[in-house]
């Protein structure tokens, strides 16, 4: 791992609720969430580069995916699975302060 | 690498299991096969309360599990007091599955139980990973799943709602899990404004364990899967809170979604019908890899053996249900050269960088 937005380590659940037209907010795993029906995704950033996230599975369970992240300098995330699971993904950090991880739509 | 293999065998095995049991399940689809069940099947369901040592209020009453059976019965028997709520146009496909539910009035070693275990933990929650399956962890041991149906009601973390197991899954893992303030309708999940007071998380969560997929085809959007069955309409995806009818996706007009179906993921009192094809895959499941409650429940004396051993129980099963095993393993392959052309497809995708979802999630681009 390299790059300039190491505190973005941890784990992220999507706080919906919060989205704006242009921005996803995220929160802390132990946020008291408001129940969904429909299973929050998750980011996780280790610190070693490994990521994983939690996609809504078919028996509403999330569905653990692992990659591994990287900075791409500035704001930007670069995240890559395995070929099995999917394309690399792009994260655009917008901030990351005070328990709320907000990136760009 | 020891564990890794470990784990490699038991989704290999997973997959195995699943591929049979979809195997099944088409036959029912096509009418190649048909259910041989007559009359009422009642399952006998254990209740683990695992409540926090500090909040007792998670510790739910009788009176509050007793609320979910009534929602279940009522749900799958189509005498949900709302089942008229049904769009005009779905109505024919209404299914009275002939299913109910009733708490275990025998434990595991043949004693009389109310089916109800109350364990006290000092986990303040549980996730998605099972832990309150295990006292190991924190949570409750299940009973044996080809007797019972396991049902766990706690707290959960994150925001989760409930989650199941789909048949195939490993004993010490099946059953389903549910929030205990989206268990039943009174207790802990009557308060205002609440959307989940209906008791239809557990209606959803068994839909799945009867082997039920969600009705949008969990395909992320797209419109290239769907749920297994006939007689639902493909849609795009999951809908949330209260839809007005019709809600157009997939070019599924006129009629549009089927979000009044409890295997959406709308609000409590939005949900209200299983359809007849959903019943033909219940009922591939009841009679497949759950055959042993359809096997207790018509040989009561060989069920009562099979509380002392297992292996009873399954060769009651085994007798019981008829086999046609040389017809499945014909359709067996007819379904996995389809998956395999299906994973072929979905490799080639990845490899020419095609979106498999048809939009950005949560600010994560593809």
């Amino acid at each position: 791992m390299s790059g300039t937005v190491p505190d973005v380590v941890g784990v992220w659940l999507h706080s919906y609720e919060e989205d704006t037209e242009t921005t996803a907010v995220y929160r802390p795993r132990d946020h008291p969430f408001r129940p969904s029906r429909r299973p929050r995704r998750g980011l996780e950033f280790r610190a070693g580069g490994t990521f994983l996230e939690l996609r809504p599975g078919p028996d509403d369970r999330p569905r653990e995916v692992t990659g591994r992240w990287r900075s791409e300098g500035g704001d930007r995330i670069r995240v890559a699975f395995p070929e099995e699971d999917g394309a690399p993904i792009e994260i655009s950090v917008i901030s990351c302060a005070d328990g709320v991880l907000r990136i760009a739509k | 690498m020891l564990v890794h293999r470990e784990l490699l065998n038991a989704s290999m095995t997973y997959r195995a299991q699943r591929s049979v049991i979809e195997n099944r399940a088409l036959q029912y689809e096509l009418g190649r096969r048909t259910s041989a069940r007559r009359g009422v099947i009642t399952i006998p369901v254990v209740v683990h309360v695992v409540s926090n040592r500090n909040h007792p209020e998670q510790d739910i009453s009788e009176e509050q599990i007793r609320s979910q059976f009534t929602v279940l019965n009522q749900d799958f028997r189509a005498a949900n007091p709302d089942v008229d709520k049904v769009p005009d146009v779905w109505k024919p496909l209404v299914a009275d599955t002939r299913i109910e539910f009733r708490l275990a009035t025998q434990d595991p070693n043949g004693d009389p139980t109310d089916g109800i275990v109350r364990v006290v933990t000092d986990r303040t929650g549980f996730d998605h990973r099972h832990g309150v399956k295990s006292s190991a962890t924190g949570g409750s041991d299940p009973w044996p799943s080809d007797q019972y149906l396991n049902m766990w009601v706690c707290q959960l973390t994150g925001g989760l709602l409930g989650y199941a197991a789909f048949p195939g899954q490993p004993p010490h893992l099946d059953g389903v899990v549910i929030l205990h303030s989206a268990f039943g309708t009174t207790g802990t999940a009557d308060f205002p404004g609440n959307p989940f007071n209906g008791g239809r998380t557990a209606t959803h969560e068994i839909g799945h364990w009867l082997n039920l997929f969600h009705v949008w085809g969990d395909d992320d959007g797209a419109c290239t899967s769907d749920d297994k069955v006939v007689d639902t309409p493909n849609q795009a995806d999951a809908n949330t809170g209260m839809p007005r009818f019709p809600r157009i996706t997939c070019n599924n007009g006129p009629n549009g979604d089927m979000f009044v179906n409890y295997m959406d993921y709308t609000d409590d009192a939005g949900m209200f019908m299983f359809t007849k094809g959903q019943l033909a895959r219940m009922n591939a499941c009841l009679e497949g890899p759950r055959a042993s409650f359809l096997a207790a429940a018509a040989m009561p004396a060989l069920a009562q053996e099979a509380t002392v051993g297992s292996a009873a129980g399954a060769e009651a099963a085994e007798k019981f249900v008829s086999d046609g095993d040389v017809e499945r393993l014909l359709h067996d392959s007819e379904r996995l050269t389809v998956e395999v052309l299906n994973d072929i497809r979905a490799v080639l995708d990845t490899v020419a960088g095609r979106p498999r979802g048809r939009e950005a999630r949560g600010g994560v681009r593809r």
